[in-house]
This record gives structure tokens, sequence and C-alpha cells, in this order.
């Protein structure tokens, strides 16, 4: 083990900006914001708890199961980010943070900040135009606002762990979640009472289907990804200059604003033409293009990370470490996962598990690696790191798999391709028959 | 630790402080300081015409004096509300989308004064019409320091609810140009 070097190939070598190995998160007690990120919290959460008590005495069956339906929600929503950043996981606890910013900061502080700017939009302009753009206006600008504060006040705390765009964006994309989910659980339980027939789930099902299935996909956690990638763009690409780091990140800030803005504004709010084909239409063209976008965001800075990490193991041509075969899919999560499939279809459970166990230990590597600028050969981490994925390797080989490669006989149009599309069509008939049963409704 | 290292360290904890306090002044100013502002605008915009459409079909002849609370009033096709000031009497009128009988319309709005911590229905309810020949029902409530009235009519598959609060003096010399504004509503007055 003496290859050295902290980049990670030329093309890539500033996307990321590798945790120092020095960085402990006790360290972040010494500083100022993390106190006043702590007493931001608190305020957040007593205040949120007072809203939520508020509300269960008042409708104890419809909160309760707001609360455990959003809060299953969440779950596949956060499964899949935390898994946007495969190679260099976040620590959870920091995750933890985004997501209770959302939920307990942001919502809080957005419900007199929102009513207060729109009620001002309808002073200074006019009541008619606020009730037509006021909600277009007032929630983006308020509301991405105070999201984005969220990923300033994460980056305040723990500047080391944003590492790359693609980490700005997992944290803005956990921020946004917590905001969209309270927001959820506020919403069908003011549905409830703006039914005025007592306490029920009805209206907490409906604001489900609405605000969790229809507006779930291109809502707040897409918008503050976008903030996200805005801010880790600012903080981590130190080698461009000023001015191109500001445009960055407002360019991720303006985008924030600009899809919430045409998810909330007035346009094609009753769709595109009749039916509930134009309330579909409508609702797609509105949203589609910013999920689009986000999608190819991730994409671009998934690889760019991915390809950072991989070049880290590349580097030391020890076939005992990664072999080219692993290193080709090791930036992949499809073509991971068919490595696994193709370990199980070999060997077994046993199989799946060891060839996710080299994986995993190839990839704490490669970020220990990337965590130093020379490698010395009694560093005591590497050594381990490098016995680990030694061990998982002989466990394979064990198996009489050796390598975590694909199956030869993968089909050409990837796994992931076709559970996307089938995915995308499924999702496509649910919001469609959704359409279908409000318009008879 | 050398000096060099010690200046460091305080100018990236300084930097922390001030980065945290701009959070946190940027958060004041979004939970405190707009409330402020909007306070400090005035909420009144002057009434222009004889006939208040107040939206969703529905208009109304606004009483003498009133003035319209621009913050609280929503102009809408399916959905409209609009808030009067006469003097410290506040004039509600809210339409909204409802499918069930007058009775039921009552009902809800009862449920949503009895929500407020303190109000309390009063009395019984009565019919009430309004020029245009719009049935209703009516009723009165209480809350602490100040008393109201309520009326609620359909049209159309809408409920128009009308609520009017304040003092026991002030309603009371209010009241009779409050009434005639209630008969006064209409729907499809304007359009």
């Amino acid at each position: 083990m003496t290859v050295a070097g902290r980049s990670g190939g030329r093309r890539w070598r500033f996307s990321v900006r590798p945790t120092p190995r020095a960085a402990r998160a006790l360290k972040s007690l010494q500083l100022p914001a993390f106190w006043l990120l702590g007493l931001i919290m608190l305020a957040g959460v007593l205040r949120l708890l007072e809203i939520l008590r508020a509300d269960l005495a008042r409708f104890p069956v419809a909160t309760t199961s707001a609360v455990l339906l959003f809060a299953l929600y969440a779950v596949p929503f956060w499964l899949f980010i935390a898994s946007m950043d495969f190679l260099e996981r976040e620590p959870p606890l920091l995750m933890a943070t985004a997501f209770a910013w959302g939920g307990a900061v942001a919502t809080t502080a957005a419900i007199p900040g929102t009513q207060a700017a729109h009620d001002l939009i309808a002073k200074l302009i006019s009541p008619a135009f606020a009730a037509t753009w006021g909600s277009a206006i007032a929630g983006p600008t308020i509301e991405e606002l105070l999201k984005a504060l969220g990923v300033v006040m994460i980056v305040l705390v723990a500047r080391k762990q944003i590492n790359s765009v693609l980490d700005g964006m997992v944290y803005g994309a956990l921020i946004g979640l917590g905001y969209q989910v309270v927001e959820d659980i506020v919403f069908a339980v003011n549905a409830v009472a703006l039914r005025g027939q007592g306490d029920g789930v009805g209206p907490v099902v409906a604001t489900f289907f609405l605000r969790g299935f229809l507006a779930g996909l291109w809502s707040h956690t897409l918008f503050t990804a976008l903030a996200g990638a805005g801010i880790a763009w600012f903080v981590v690409r130190t080698d461009k200059p000023m001015w191109w780091r500001l445009g960055g990140l407002c360019l991720g800030l303006g985008l924030a604003w600009l899809t919430h803005f045409v998810w909330n504004s007035p346009l094609f709010a009753d769709g595109l033409g009749s039916g509930a084909a134009g309330v579909l239409l409508g609702m797609l063209g509105k949203g589609l293009p910013a999920l689009a976008m986000v999608l190819a965001l991730l994409w671009v800075a998934r690889h760019r990370e991915a390809h950072y990490y991989v070049a880290q193991l590349a580097r030391l041509h020890d076939p005992k470490i990664a072999t080219p075969g692993e290193l080709q899919i090791m930036g992949h999560g499809h073509l991971r996962a068919d490595a696994r499939r193709y370990g199980k279809a070999r060997c077994g459970r046993a199989g799946e598990r060891a060839v996710r166990g080299l994986q995993t230990a190839q990839a704490r590597f490669a970020v220990e690696l990337s965590r130093v600028d020379h490698i010395a050969p009694g560093d005591a981490l590497l050594v381990h790191c490098r016995d680990e994925v030694l061990a998982q390797r002989q466990r394979l080989a064990d198996l009489g798999h050796p390598e975590a490669v694909v199956s030869p006989m993968r089909p050409a149009v990837p796994r992931v391709v076709v559970l996307g599309a089938l995915f995308a069509v499924v999702l496509f008939l649910l919001i469609w028959q959704a359409i279908r049963t409000m318009n008879a409704a | 630790m050398p000096d060099y290292g010690r200046t460091m360290v305080a100018h990236r904890l300084v930097r922390n402080l001030l980065g945290g306090a701009a959070v946190l002044a940027a958060l004041l100013l979004v939970v405190f300081g707009l409330p402020a502002i909007n306070r400090a605008v005035p909420t009144d915009r002057s009434l222009a015409g004889r006939l208040y459409e107040v939206g969703a079909g529905v208009s109304v002849q606004p009483p003498p004096g009133a003035r319209v609370d621009a913050s609280k009033t929503r102009p809408g096709d399916e959905r409209a509300a609009v808030l009067f000031l006469v003097g410290d009497v506040r004039y509600a009128i809210v339409v909204q989308p409802f499918g069930g009988q007058i009775a039921e319309a009552a009902d809800k709005l009862r449920t949503k004064i009895k929500a407020t911590q303190g109000y309390q229905v009063t009395g019984d309810e009565g019919a009430v019409d309004t020029v245009s020949g719009l049935a209703g029902l009516s009723g009165g409530y209480t809350a602490p320091g100040r008393c109201g009235r309520y009326a609620v009519f359909l049209a159309d598959g809408r409920s128009i609810e009308v609520t009017v609060s304040g003092a026991q003096l002030e309603l009371q010399r209010e009241l009779a140009g409050i009434d005639d504004s209630i008969s006064s509503i209409r729907y499809g007055g304007v359009r």
C-alpha cells in the first residue's frame, strides 16, 4: 500500500472535499453555532408540540392517524435520500437534525411569517391579487428561506461533513421532507376542522392522497434539495472564483424558489383541458420538469462523487482490493444491486451478504483513503480498512464466487430502467384514479 | 499552541458565531419582524360603489362607515371571504362550497364558533331572510368581553356564513346598519 494521493482523477478532483481525519463530532460542541442551533431547535420543538397538543385535544383520532400515516409515508423517502450517498454516508445524527429543522423549526416559523407576507401582499397590492398570487409568492419566499437556513446551520455546525454537492442535496432533501411531513399533518387536521363534523379520519385520508400522493413527488423534499445543492456548491467548490461560487448558490436558491412558485401558482390550477386527464396533465406539467431537473442534478452529483471515490481504489492497482470489474460497478447503485443479486443466484443468501459486505468495506476504504494526503505504511485505520476488504474477499472466495460483479447474462435493458418505468406507470395510474375519484365525488 | 494557531481558532469561532447569529436574526425577522411590519401597515381599504362583491357570486351592501380588512379578505371564484370593520365591530362573510342542508350548515358554523376558546352559542336559532330571497338561520353567541351574532344561508351549493362580533355597547350601536347589510346579501348580484 504505497500509492498515495487525495486527488481522485483529474476531472473529479475538486468535486469532493473529503472530511479530514481529524474531524470529530464532539468538536462541534466548541462552536457557538451548535448551541444556537440547540436553542432554536428547542424553541421549534416546543412550539410544534404546543400545536400538536391543541390538535390532539380537539381531534385525537384524526391527529393520531395523521401523525402515524405521514410518519409511515416519510419512511421510503428517508430510505431513498439516505441511499443517495452510498459511498460516503452522512452521520445519522446530522441527518436527524436536518429532518428536525424542517419539521419543527421551519414549519413553526413559517406559520406567522407566511401569513404576514400574505397579508402584506393583500394590503399593499389588493386582496384579489393576494387571493390569486399570494400563495405563489409568500409561500416560496418565506418557506424556502427558512429551509435554506437549516442547510446553512448544518454547514455551520458540521462544515467538514459537507463534502460534495450531493451532501447538500441530501441535507436539503431531509429538511424538505421534515417540513413536508409536518405541514401535511397540520393540513390534515385543518381539513378535519374545516369539515366541521367532529373527529374523523376521512379528511386525513383525503389529505394523504392529495398532498402525499398527488403533490408528494414534487414538494418540499425536491425544492430544498435544489437549495441544498446550491449551498453545497458554494461551500465545496473553493477551487472556483467567488463569482462562480455565488452564481451556483444563487442558481440553487433561485431554482428552489422557482419550482415552488410554479407549483403554488394559479397557472393551470384547474388543469389543462377538462376532466381528470386535464387535471393530471396540468399537475404533471407543473411538477415533472422540477422532478426531472432534480433527478438529473442528482445523477450528475452522484456520479461525480462516485468517480472520485472509485478513483481512490483504482490508484492502488490491487485486484484483491477491487478488480476492474468491481471498480466499474462501484459507482452505480443499480449495478451494485445487480452484483448482489448475482451473488445470491450463485451462492444463495450467504453470497448476497458477502457481496454486500465487500461493497461496504470497499466504500469505507475508499473514503478513508480520500482522507489522507499520504499513505503511511503503518497507518492503523487504513490497515484495518484494507484487512476488512481482504477478509470480505476471502469470504466470497470461500463461497466460490471470488469477484463481486454483475452476471454476464444480465439483460440488455437494465433492471433499474424496467422497475423505474413500471413504478412510473403504477404511480401514473394511481394518480389518475385518485383524480377521477375526486372528480366523481 | 502558537499565537498564529490561537488567532486562527479565535477567528473561526467568531465567524461561526456571526454565521449562527445571522441565521437566528433571519429567523427572528420572519417570526416577529414580518408580523410586526404587517401590523404596522394599515389594514383598511376604502369601499367603492354601493355593492361590494365578496366573491364566489356573493355580493353585499356594506354597513355605513365600514372598512375592509384587506389582510383577512380573500375573493375567489369557489371560496371567498371578507372582513368588514365597523368601528371595533368585526363583520365577516365567508362563502364556501357546501352540499348539505341549512340545519347542517348552521351546525357547522356553531361548531366553528365554539372551537374558539371561551365562545359559547346562546339561545335558539331563528329563521332569517335576505331582500334577494335567500333563506337562512341566525343566532347569537358570547365570548369574554364580547358578544356576537351569526347567520348562515345556502345558495347554489354554497354556504354563506356571516359572523358579527364586538363589545356589547358598540355592537348595539352598529347592529341596525349591519342587519341591513346582512339583508342585502345576494347571490349572483353584481357578476
